[in-house]
């Protein structure tokens, strides 16, 4: 082996990058509209990662920091005429917010207490969105326009399809990059510590439940900063964005692409949304097949795709 | 208050019940510095709960404990680490999805303070020494990138000890260390904890009665919730009240 595995990775997510960055130059709009929402749901994956695969903490109502992300940009664009940079901060800080709220209460609980609460937190949230419709539009959403994103020197179009999803690869690809980070960080260690033995990290010294809640608050802001970008894309939110189904996405693709990977969560929404795409051609019924997907990966493989082709390697440099 | 300079921990009148049971009660208990103590009774004798007392993992019906002085009666089992006491427990409990090194890791971290929560961890050096110092200490620097849920029992059983010494603890507590193993694995495991812990205190439980006699300066023996008698360990044998309760002779 000439490059060690950090360089060769570094390597691999450059050559990925690149392509990625070129697409728009020979893939039509509907690809390029394709590419940019599993872009969005890669990251709404990576987020929910962060807490389950990582921390060890199954949430099942990421869609309420997903929603508020969405409203984080709509509410101020049509209520106040803000600006589209300071939304997009605001779709990271305000789910945050919310996150804290909620995950105060929800860390001192541990597994299906844990679960449950957090549904029911969605829950609520999703039927304020739907009832409180003078503020967000209800079942029926809102749709605006958006302004120019202002980068210092050069401005972003967002009408144009190009842009947006120039854009959308450069905020996931910096999420992704500041997860990297973090997991690989002494913060990280101790998130993994906790998915590990909670009563053995908190009898080392380590504070669980403040940790617990820290993850919960960064996976909440990345959570919304995906519902932002998938709002800012369409140009469109509503309260279907707390659906729990859309909590159920984030699970779904990280399952089924490896938890406690950075690369799972990534695969997984890949394979699903082709999946979903070339069946939905000829066949109605996607869910059925997505959840026979489901099973079947649970089954199998539950260490999900990245665990799968790491078992399939060992497996060959064992023969080799 | 601290009484003596020689007390590292000092439980005073500690009970702790259960609904209507009577778990530990009225446990007043002096651990001298650097002292071997053990705590014995028979099953049901609450050994455990009052480790679980003192580490915080339980809180105390009534009864105050002290470590070093210092009131440490409602603190938390984070914070009471972080104060200088470690155990391990009945049931291995290690990081078994992880690595030996990152188990050894995880546990030396946790004494260091962080600027920036963001480095890359490993370029912790002064980290990266003292995981391969007690790597060394522990014996298990050959199995370091092993996952340490294949890891052989007591070498599992080892990894917790070094988990826990890790965190640079004044008093260790070990809960039955040996349970589970062989009478040879207990003999090389109870070499290696006396190796590794000199010169620190140490309240040991154990049903082992062999390892007892070989590690513990005093013995405590503990019954139905009650300190029922301390002593060396040859006073405890030739007692008429543990040998009835205890040894059923």
């Amino acid at each position: 082996m000439l490059l060690k595995a950090g360089s060769r990775s570094i390597l691999v997510l450059i050559a990925v990058l690149i392509v990625l960055a070129i697409v728009p130059f020979f893939a039509g709009l509907f690809y390029q509209t394709f590419l940019t929402e599993i872009l969005i749901w890669a990251l709404f994956a990576l987020s929910f990662d962060l807490l389950f695969g990582y921390t060890g903490m199954l949430s099942f109502g990421q869609a309420l920091f997903f929603g508020l992300g969405g409203y984080a940009i709509s509410i101020p664009i049509i209520r106040l005429g803000a600006g589209t940079g300071t939304c997009l901060i605001l779709s990271i800080l305000i789910p945050m917010l919310f996150a804290w709220f909620v995950g105060y209460f929800s860390v001192k609980l541990s597994g299906i207490h844990f679960v449950i609460i957090t549904i029911i937190f969605a829950l609520i949230g999703n039927t304020l969105g739907d009832t409180w419709t003078s503020l967000t539009g209800g079942d029926d959403g809102m749709a605006f326009t958006v302004s120019p994103l202002n980068l210092g020197i050069f401005q972003i179009d967002l009408m144009n399809i190009s842009s947006s999803y120039w854009l959308v690869l450069g905020i996931v690809t910096l999420s992704y990059l500041f997860l990297v980070r973090l997991v690989e960080s002494p913060l990280g260690k101790i998130f993994i510590s906790i998915r590990e033995n909670e009563e053995r990290a908190e009898l080392i010294g380590y504070n669980t439940r403040r940790y617990k809640l820290l993850s919960f608050i960064i996976a909440g802001g990345l959570s919304g900063l995906s519902g932002g970008l998938y709002s800012l894309t369409l140009k469109y939110s509503s309260a279907d964005f707390l659906h729990w189904s859309i909590s159920g996405h984030g699970v779904l693709y990280t399952i089924v692409g490896g938890t406690g990977t950075l690369s799972g969560p990534i695969l997984g929404t890949v394979i699903i949304r082709l999946l979903e795409h070339h069946l939905t051609e000829f066949l109605k019924g996607t869910d059925l097949v997505v959840g026979i997907v489901l099973v079947a990966m649970v089954l199998l493989a539950p260490q999900g795709l990245v665990g799968l082709i790491k078992s399939v390697g060992r497996k060959e440099s064992k023969h080799a | 208050m601290h009484n003596g300079s020689g007390t590292i921990l000092e439980t005073k009148s500690v009970v702790k019940s259960f609904g209507g049971l009577m778990a530990v009660s009225n446990a007043s208990l002096v651990v001298e510095k650097g002292a071997m103590r053990a705590l014995i009774g028979p099953n049901g004798a609450g050994k455990t709960t009052l480790l679980n007392l003192i580490t915080g993992q339980l809180p105390v019906t009534s009864g105050q404990i002290f470590f070093k002085g210092e009131d440490i009666t409602k603190l938390g089992p984070d914070v009471i680490s972080k104060k200088g006491i470690a155990r391990t427990l009945q049931i291995t409990s290690i990081f078994s999805g992880l690595t030996v090194y990152e188990n050894i890791w995880t546990a030396v971290q946790s004494r260091k303070r962080f600027f920036n929560p963001f480095v890359h961890a490993s370029k912790l050096q002064d980290v990266k020494e003292k995981v391969e110092y007690m790597l060394e200490l522990t014996g298990l620097h050959d199995k370091a990138h092993a996952v340490s849920s294949e890891l052989s029992y007591g070498d599992q059983r080892l990894l917790e000890i070094g988990i826990a010494l890790s965190t640079e603890p004044e008093l260790l507590l070990l809960d039955e260390p040996t349970a589970g193993l062989s009478t040879d694995e207990s003999v090389i495991l109870v070499r290696k904890i006396r190796e590794m812990i000199a010169g620190k205190t140490i309240i040991l439980v154990e049903h082992d009665m062999g390892v007892v006699m070989d590690l513990a300066e005093r013995i405590t023996v503990l019954y139905n919730g009650v300190i029922l008698t301390e002593g060396t360990p040859q006073e405890i044998k030739d007692n008429e009240k543990v040998r009835k309760v205890y040894l059923g002779t």
